[in-house]
């Protein structure tokens, strides 16, 4: 069940589906606010605040990866992209805008819920006592969710801090995809491998000075990612 | 090259019936040669192997005409040049044997020797109808009675080209200003021989050469000629592996710049195609998704209040729930299929270890208690696949096994059978309890929406076979093949069996 008064902002443009959805997300606890467009979605984010946003990619108007970046650049709020294809490049482009996951239609709304409780499950003081954790110029502090890079605060959406701090936590250590997709994620073993490439990729345009070029978030070829100082 | 069939064959068959009388083995024997013939017809053979011929051939005929014309240029010019030295030489003979015989006028004989002193020898004279030779090599019976007559009754110089042992000599007659006298002279042409020899032997050798260098240039120019035409096979090739995007370069050669073009054309127009068939896969996608949603979204609200409801309502519920997971499922494959169609899988490959792959497919498949057995080496087998397919198509024989196999499936992992070292495939074997596969229905059995015989058996209200036939296409897709046979240990019940390739690692 979700946590009571957990908002979630449902964006799709098929009413019949946001009702169905709506219903099927308020018998799993959430409250869930619609909106039928990218536009009305933009409106009801200032004012209600949610703590998840649902996004359709095929919106009309403002379609879904605009209204990914849009949200992107004020908040840091969980987004999980709905798409009706899996296998083509629409889940790695929602990625890229910033989505923090994808559900492929039709999906079970009991599947959402947990993936929402995934992405919202908070973060575990790392090493007790430890207030910060440092790797050459970067600087974490897990209980304040704050990333320093030479001194100067960067601004990670809530799965880039948690797949940072997951990699921090053994640091020199592989993490392969699918150990990844299952402690960040919550994924089981057939969890999509790209979610894991994308958000690296995503996480080292902020934390790594030349991105093209990683010190921190390494790629160990056929293994995983690991980090270093 | 002309189609002699026809003049050849018939006088010969002309003349063998007449032979034996009987002209049907004849007609026969005439077609065999006409077939034999026609095999040589340029329209069999590849066009690298007519350019080349043509190539050996107009050389080779080159090169003899060349030769034969510097040879018998050279043989003329030499011989004229001996001719004229040897008549300036018999002439100047011929005077002084004149003035020897106006000196001495009693026979040839002081004049013949006046000569030999001088080294020349092969000298005849005839002087008032004596025959006198200045060596035994040459006599007048060495002259040609032709020359003979010219020189004595006609009294004309003349002069006449004789081979003698295969020796060439010119013999000189000169009409000598006394009555009744004549001198002949035989000058050898031994060295213009050789000569001409040791040029023939150039040319011949200069023949074979020239020959060669056509052939070696025949080779490169018919090399270069079809290599428009391997580059667009291979191009071909690609665009049919699903590298649609392949054009061909278009080069400034006129001829070659139209094939070019008009491929290229064929291409984007596929490609267009293609695109748009994958375009409207994703479309019907989405259009049979969004209704779906709808279904599973207000399914689960329903099922989550079955317990307020009536025992005739829970009953529908749980047919609704039941078919709308079918039909979610008969989508899912017929997407995926068509995906298939329009070419527009792309595998998400990974290096995957077979055995954990098929156990966490089981872990998720519909039926998580099937036993999976994995033999020792199959522990080490490595392949690279796309993950969630290839446990979909373990899961897609599971489910065969539960629908039509009569449960209590059993999975073997093990290395290929009748495979040498380095082991290159793995075997994934999925046995059941059904009633089996009859022979005459194995292949049947991967088809789409396999019914009829199969059906009537193998069939249940589940599965409208799209499950197999994905089966084969997965496993193509990835380098393997599928097959079904009886279970290995003489029960009843099939045994499919996906070989796919794979390496042992140490582990």
């Amino acid at each position: 069940m979700g946590a009571v008064g957990t908002r979630i902002l449902a964006v799709e443009d098929d009413e019949r589906i946001r009702a169905a959805v709506k219903l099927a997300l308020e018998d799993e606890g959430w409250t869930v606010d619609e909106a039928g467009s990218g536009e009305e979605a933009i409106e009801l984010f200032t004012r209600s605040a949610p703590d998840v946003v649902l996004i359709d990619i095929m919106l009309p108007g403002i379609d879904g990866f605009e209204l990914c970046r849009t949200l992107r650049r004020t908040s840091a709020v969980p987004i999980v992209m709905v798409t009706a294809r899996a296998d083509t490049h629409d889940v790695v482009a929602g990625l890229e805008a910033g989505a923090d996951d994808y559900l492929t239609k039709p999906f079970a709304p009991k599947e959402l819920s947990a993936r929402i409780r995934a992405l919202l499950r908070r973060i575990r003081p790392i090493v007790p006592g430890h207030a910060k954790l440092v790797f050459g110029n970067l600087e974490i502090v897990p209980e304040e969710g704050k990333v320093l890079r030479d001194g100067a605060e960067l601004h990670l959406t809530k799965t880039e801090f948690r797949l940072l701090c997951e990699l921090a936590q053994n640091p020199g250590r592989v993490f392969s995809r699918e150990s990844l997709l299952d402690k960040v994620w919550g994924y089981d073993y057939f969890g999509d491998g790209r979610l894991v490439d994308v958000h690296v990729r995503r996480l080292r345009t902020k934390v790594e000075v030349d991105p093209a070029n990683p010190r921190h978030v390494v790629t160990v070829r056929g293994l995983g990612y690991r980090l270093q100082s | 090259m002309t189609d002699s069939t026809g003049a050849n064959a018939a006088p010969d068959a002309g003349g063998d019936a007449s032979a034996n009388g009987d002209p049907v083995p004849s007609a026969g024997w005439a077609q065999r040669w006409g077939d034999r013939l026609a095999s040589f017809r340029m329209g069999r053979l590849g066009l690298r192997t007519r350019v080349l011929l043509m190539f050996s051939l107009g050389s080779l005929l080159l090169a003899v005409f060349l030769s034969g014309a510097a040879y018998s240029f050279t043989r003329n010019s030499l011989v004229t040049q001996r001719d004229r030295v040897g008549v300036e030489g018999a002439t100047r003979n011929a005077t002084l044997a004149s003035a020897e015989l106006a000196a001495r006028p009693v026979d040839a004989s002081p004049a013949i020797n006046q000569l030999q002193e001088q080294g020349i020898e092969q000298t005849v004279i005839r002087y008032q109808d004596t025959w006198r030779a200045g060596s035994p090599l040459f006599t007048q019976d060495d002259i040609p009675p032709s020359l003979v007559s010219r020189v004595v009754d006609d009294r004309v110089a003349a002069r006449i080209i004789v081979s003698e042992d295969g020796e060439a000599k010119l013999i000189v007659g000169i009409p000598l200003v006394e009555p009744d006298a004549a001198y002949f002279e035989a000058i050898s042409m031994a060295d213009v021989d050789e000569t001409l020899d040791s040029v023939a032997l150039s040319l011949f050798f200069g023949a074979i050469i020239t020959s060669m260098f056509g052939v070696v240039l025949g080779w490169f120019v018919s090399n270069r000629a079809v290599r428009p035409l391997a580059e667009a096979a291979q191009a071909a090739q690609l665009i049919a592996g699903g590298r649609l995007d392949t054009r061909l370069e278009v080069t400034d050669d006129q001829d070659l710049r139209l094939l070019a073009n008009s491929f290229n054309d064929m291409a984007s127009a596929l490609q267009a195609r293609v695109e748009r068939d994958a375009r409207f896969a994703s479309d019907v996608s989405h259009e049979l998704r969004s209704p779906l949603m709808t279904l599973a979204a207000s399914v689960e609200v329903m099922q989550a209040r079955r317990d307020e409801m009536p025992e005739r309502a829970q009953t529908a519920l749980d047919l609704l729930v039941s078919d709308v997971s079918r039909f979610q499922g008969l989508v899912e494959d017929l997407l995926e299929i068509s995906r298939f169609d329009a070419g527009a899988i792309r595998l998400n490959r990974d290096d995957l270890l077979v055995a954990e792959l098929v156990r966490q497919a089981v872990a998720v498949s519909s039926v998580p208690s099937t036993p999976v057995h994995v033999s020792e080496r199959g522990e080490c087998l490595v392949m690279r696949g796309d993950r969630r397919r290839l446990a979909r198509v373990v899961a897609n024989l599971i489910d065969n096994a539960r629908l039509h196999g009569g449960g209590d499936a059993e999975v073997f992992v093990s290395e290929a059978e009748n495979e040498g070292e380095p082991l290159g495939h793995v075997w994934i074997a999925v046995e059941d309890h059904g009633p089996g596969v009859p022979e005459e229905e194995r292949e049947l059995v991967f088809e789409r929406f396999a019914r009829g015989g199969v059906a009537g058996r193998r069939s249940s209200s589940d599965g409208a076979g799209l499950g197999l036939a994905l089966v084969d296409e997965h496993i193509r897709l990835h380098g393997g093949r599928v097959w079904v046979e009886d279970r290995r240990d003489g029960e009843a019940g099939a045994r499919f069996v996906l070989e796919l390739p794979a390496e042992e690692v140490g582990i």
